[in-house]
């Protein structure tokens, strides 16, 4: 932001939001048919096919409107659902960066659509040749029956004033509907490293009214205890909000291979590295399979996306290099 | 996690999966221990940590005494205080002195709390918290920097991983039903959005915990999930809602997004300023001037854009002149990086404002609603027939779709986590022992009723369905060509109806009302928004995940909502804690302090507020 956004309020500009849409066939028999699958593992989940038993049409379609630059791309969706096309299909919640369920791919790369604003990708475009999201087969002229659908794939040929954003569902997620992609694979994967905290065995109990003592707190102290420095080895790995944007911007994730992914990662480094937690040894073992921590190569494409911050890669790396010497977790 | 194995029946069934609903399959299965475990499924139209939950910035409030000393008695006191002493005591009494083992339990379960130097958790003041019964501030909120409700619900959803609790996630429960004397549980019919498709769920226990309603409104700061769906659901079931009148303003949404901006922000030095730029407050509140109370300060801010001095939002250039500025101008930047970079991040990203430069644009953003389905302590929801409390065996409710009448008339800071927390384990707790009662009830064990609901409801979809066009062949692969008997967009969309409803609420109730202006919206909602609701329907045939269908269930609960309260507002003829009638500007104890009860159809009944041990007093801070 510069000394001109005052100016640039009042600057509405018109926009295309280009979204790749995709949508269940009609069964054979007319009937909806159910995600159930036998094995949810055995699923494809690249970009080059969804593996679904469920079969998609995809298509392209743009929109036109008119927008601010401090408008969120969320905004301009919840606009063409009022005005244009009800049914277009995204998950939306808090609308501010915190309930993560808005990502997609924003110009290609994972984003928010509730953070990302119309001024953000107009800092792309000016600033990065157009980079198409879809493969060969998605990259067909728009359908036509818009009220201007415009021969827009060269960012040159935009005027100043015209700006296109293009959409798809995030990288590597089976798509569902629209932008709306199936995250089993991401949570499953976050529960097997076992999420939750696991005290030691001092870490007792308390009755109902609060009245139990803490060994580990000390005397009429109920909390564990936990210094500044302990909690700030693993505060903001706490902040992560399983958004997913790491698992879409990973080459090795997203392209299907077998890797348990950064978000698992980043939830089991959370535990790892919390003082109150007994269990870091066993976590950094577990990580060991093939498709665990040595899966991964280190490109490290997984922390620029992180809406929290998060130093993904980095989390990584102090991971990996941790299961080299397992018996010296960081907070003992 | 997919819905392939969710069964037809289970002991317990909860409905929603923010800290309320989580917090009752915790206090379920902690309660039966070592035990036979009950069968559970969470039943939620998002993803649990989608919860709105996880937006709560500030803390908890609980009289740990880690920074000064505290008492739970004081925080009882400040509770029934800061409702206006609308609050039934016995509650505010249990809230407070279980708030304790509440956050230290939250603590065990792996919340990540900001830490003392002597590694005890940090607490913090928070408007209306006092020490000696009214006296002194108190650091008595419990935080974790500013993100206090994220970290509660991640930890509450790995304590439920950690058990192996069922989730349905994404499924949108359309109907409660219960026995046809309505005083026992049967079930409930849900959509799976994932498919489509309507199901039938038996449940012997059924707890509502699905949040608030901010959506009633245009201008909140909740997310766009909250649209009432429990609430409507017991509205739906003949049940009454609880002082539904009674919502919380929060002084500084931002402009047009209702996003809140902390209260920090005008601790540091942030002044409101009216159209010709002048600092008001001092005006309203001589004592505390722009710190003052919520209310006062929404209050005030609707007083000046009454008079004609308020400003346009300019993200709404052509709306009305409804917000005033907030001035952070005279805030360093090192300040605004160092403590209020949330604020910071949250105007220059959405307003694409420099707070060091710019006057930001803010408005009153509905926040809270202190009223709910109506409970007691342990969960139980109580049906209102002939001034008499009866409770529905097996129908539990918690957090902001309740009332347990620990809010009054205007909710405590720091109150609204510990609330779902707390009240909801109690209603898990209790919910195991009805399960497990030998002669547990669990509606007539007839299905009939439910099977009868879930046909209607099937209908309902395939109505609506129908109604999207006949465009039921395969799109042909050019994509998805618009057919001349799909509807034009405009047409039955709820996502306008809906928008149009919180413009109207907006204008009618936000911060203050008046009866002419009551009766003009009920007026509206009968001959405009209801007959237009009758005609939702999707714009698309495809039954996978049309997140129309459910954009229609939820505009129609908005609409039940929003007509229970307007009556209810209507109702109550006087001002009290955050409901402001200008036409009764003043408190009446003699008629009003009493709790609401409004039913589908309007009908206002009244229930006594619990008063133990505080006597009504003047509320000034």
């Amino acid at each position: 932001m510069n000394g001109k956004q005052q100016a640039d309020n009042q600057s509405i500009r018109r926009v295309t939001i280009r979204i790749h849409r995709a949508k269940p066939m009609p069964d054979h028999a007319g009937a909806p048919s159910g995600r159930h699958r036998s094995n949810p593992f055995a699923t494809d989940h690249g970009p080059a096919g969804p593996g679904r038993r469920q079969r998609l049409k995809r298509w392209t379609q743009d929109y036109l409107l008119d927008a601010r630059p401090e408008d969120t791309l969320l905004d301009l969706l919840l606009t063409i659902k009022r005005e244009q096309d009800p049914g277009l299909a995204f998950r939306y919640s808090c609308g501010h960066g915190m309930c993560g369920s808005d990502g997609a791919a924003v110009n290609g790369k994972p984003a928010l659509l509730c953070e990302a604003t119309v001024a953000d990708c107009q800092a792309y475009t000016q600033a990065a040749p157009f980079r198409p999201t879809g493969t060969g087969s998605e990259r067909r002229p728009s359908p036509g029956h818009l009220d201007q659908p415009g021969p827009f794939h060269d960012p040159a040929q935009l005027s100043q004033d015209h700006l296109l954003v293009e959409l798809g569902p995030l990288p590597g997620f089976p798509v569902l509907r629209d932008l709306i992609v199936d995250t089993t694979l991401m949570f499953d994967a976050i529960d097997q490293i076992h999420p939750w905290l696991q005290p030691g065995p001092a870490d007792g109990a308390l009755d109902a009214e609060g009245a139990a003592t803490n060994p580990k707190g000390g005397p009429g102290s109920l909390e564990v205890r936990q210094t500044k420095d302990q909690l700030a080895a693993y505060e903001q790995l706490s902040d992560c909000i399983d958004c997913g944007l790491c698992e879409a911007a990973c080459p090795i994730w997203s392209g299907g291979e077998a890797f348990i992914g950064p978000a698992a990662l980043v939830a089991a480094a959370r535990f790892i590295h919390d003082s109150r937690d007994d269990r870091a040894i066993q976590r950094l073992e577990d990580l060991g399979g093939e498709d665990g921590l040595s899966a991964c190569q280190s490109i490290r494409a997984c922390s620029r996306p992180c809406p929290r911050g998060i130093d993904v890669g980095e989390t990584i790396w102090d991971l990996i290099e941790r299961s080299h010497h397992p018996q010296q977790p960081s907070h003992l | 996690m997919g819905p392939a194995h969710i069964k037809t029946g289970y002991d317990v069934v909860i409905v929603g999966a923010g800290a309320a609903g989580l917090s009752t399959a915790l206090g379920l299965l902690d309660a039966a221990g070592s035990g036979a475990k009950p069968s559970v499924l969470v039943i939620s139209k998002l993803q649990p940590l989608r919860s709105h939950t996880g937006s709560a910035e500030g803390g908890i409030a609980a009289s740990l005494g880690n920074e000064e000393q505290d008492d739970w008695r004081w925080h009882y006191y400040d509770t029934v205080k800061g409702g206006d002493w609308l609050v039934d005591q016995d509650a505010a009494k249990l809230l407070a002195r279980q708030a304790r083992s509440t956050v230290i339990g939250l603590e065990h379960a792996g919340v990540a709390f900001s830490r003392r130097e002597d590694g005890r958790i940090s607490q913090r003041r928070f408007g209306g918290h006092t020490a000696d019964f009214g006296g002194r501030p108190v650091k008595r909120a419990a935080y974790a920097a500013d993100r206090i409700g994220h970290r509660i619900l991640s930890s509450l959803w790995q304590q439920c991983l950690k058990r192996g609790v069922t989730f349905a996630d994404e499924w949108y429960v359309t109907d409660l039903v219960l026995s046809a004397t309505g005083t026992s549980v049967e079930g409930l019919v849900a959509l799976d959005e994932n498919t489509g498709t309507v199901h039938t769920i038996r449940a012997r226990a059924l707890a509502l915990c699905t949040g608030g309603a901010g959506r009633l409104f245009h201008t909140t700061s909740n997310s766009w999930d909250l649209t009432g769906d429990g609430m409507a659901l017991a509205l739906d079931a003949g049940l009454a809602l609880e002082d539904a009148e009674l919502i919380q303003f929060h002084p500084t949404g931002l402009g047009h997004t209702g996003i809140l901006l902390s209260e920090a922000a005008r601790g540091e030095g942030g002044v409101l300023r009216n159209a010709d730029g002048d600092p008001f407050m001092h005006r309203y509140a001589p004592r505390h001037g722009d710190l003052a109370a919520r209310d006062v300060i929404s209050r005030s801010i609707a007083a000046e854009v009454d008079q004609g001095r308020g400003v346009t939002d300019p993200g709404d250039p052509d709306g009305p002149r409804d917000c005033v500025w907030l001035d952070l101008r005279g805030i360093s930047a090192q300040v605004m990086h160092a403590r209020l970079p949330q604020v910071d991040e949250t105007i220059r990203r959405y307003a694409g404002l420099n707070p060091g430069h710019d006057l930001v644009p803010v408005k009153p953003t509905a926040h809270y609603m202190m009223g709910g389905i109506p409970i007691d302590t342990d969960g139980h929801v109580l049906s209102w027939q002939g001034g008499q409390a009866q409770v529905v065996d097996g129908l539990y409710a918690a957090g902001e779709c309740s009332c347990v009448g620990v809010h009054g008339a205007n909710r405590l800071g720091g109150n609204s986590l510990l609330d779902a927390c707390l009240f909801g384990r109690r209603a898990g707790s209790d919910a195991y022992r009805f399960v497990t009662m030998p002669a547990a009830g669990g509606g007539s064990h007839n299905h009939e009723l439910l099977d009868q609901r879930a046909g209607r409801r099937r209908q309902d979809v395939t109505d609506l369905l129908a109604r999207a066009g006949k465009k039921v062949e395969d799109p042909g692969e050019d994509g998805d060509r618009r057919d001349s008997t799909v509807p034009a967009p405009e047409d039955g969309n709820p996502y306008r109806l809906a928008e149009q409803l919180g413009r109207l609420m907006d204008r009618t109730l936000a911060v203050r009302c008046e009866a002419e202006g009551i009766s003009s919206a009920l007026n509206r909602l009968d001959h405009e928004l209801d007959p237009a609701a009758d005609r939702l329907h999707p714009h698309d045939p495809s039954p996978v995940w049309n997140q129309e269908l459910t954009a229609v269930f939820e505009t129609r609960s908005l609409l039940r909502l929003a007509r229970a309260a307007l009556q209810a507002s209507l109702e109550r003829k006087e001002s009290r804690g955050s409901f402001k009638r200008l036409d009764y500007p003043h408190r009446d104890d003699d008629n009003y302090l009493r709790h609401s009860l409004v039913n589908r159809t309007g009908h206002i009944g009244w229930s006594p507020v619990h008063i133990e041990d505080f006597p009504p007093g003047s509320r000034r801070y």
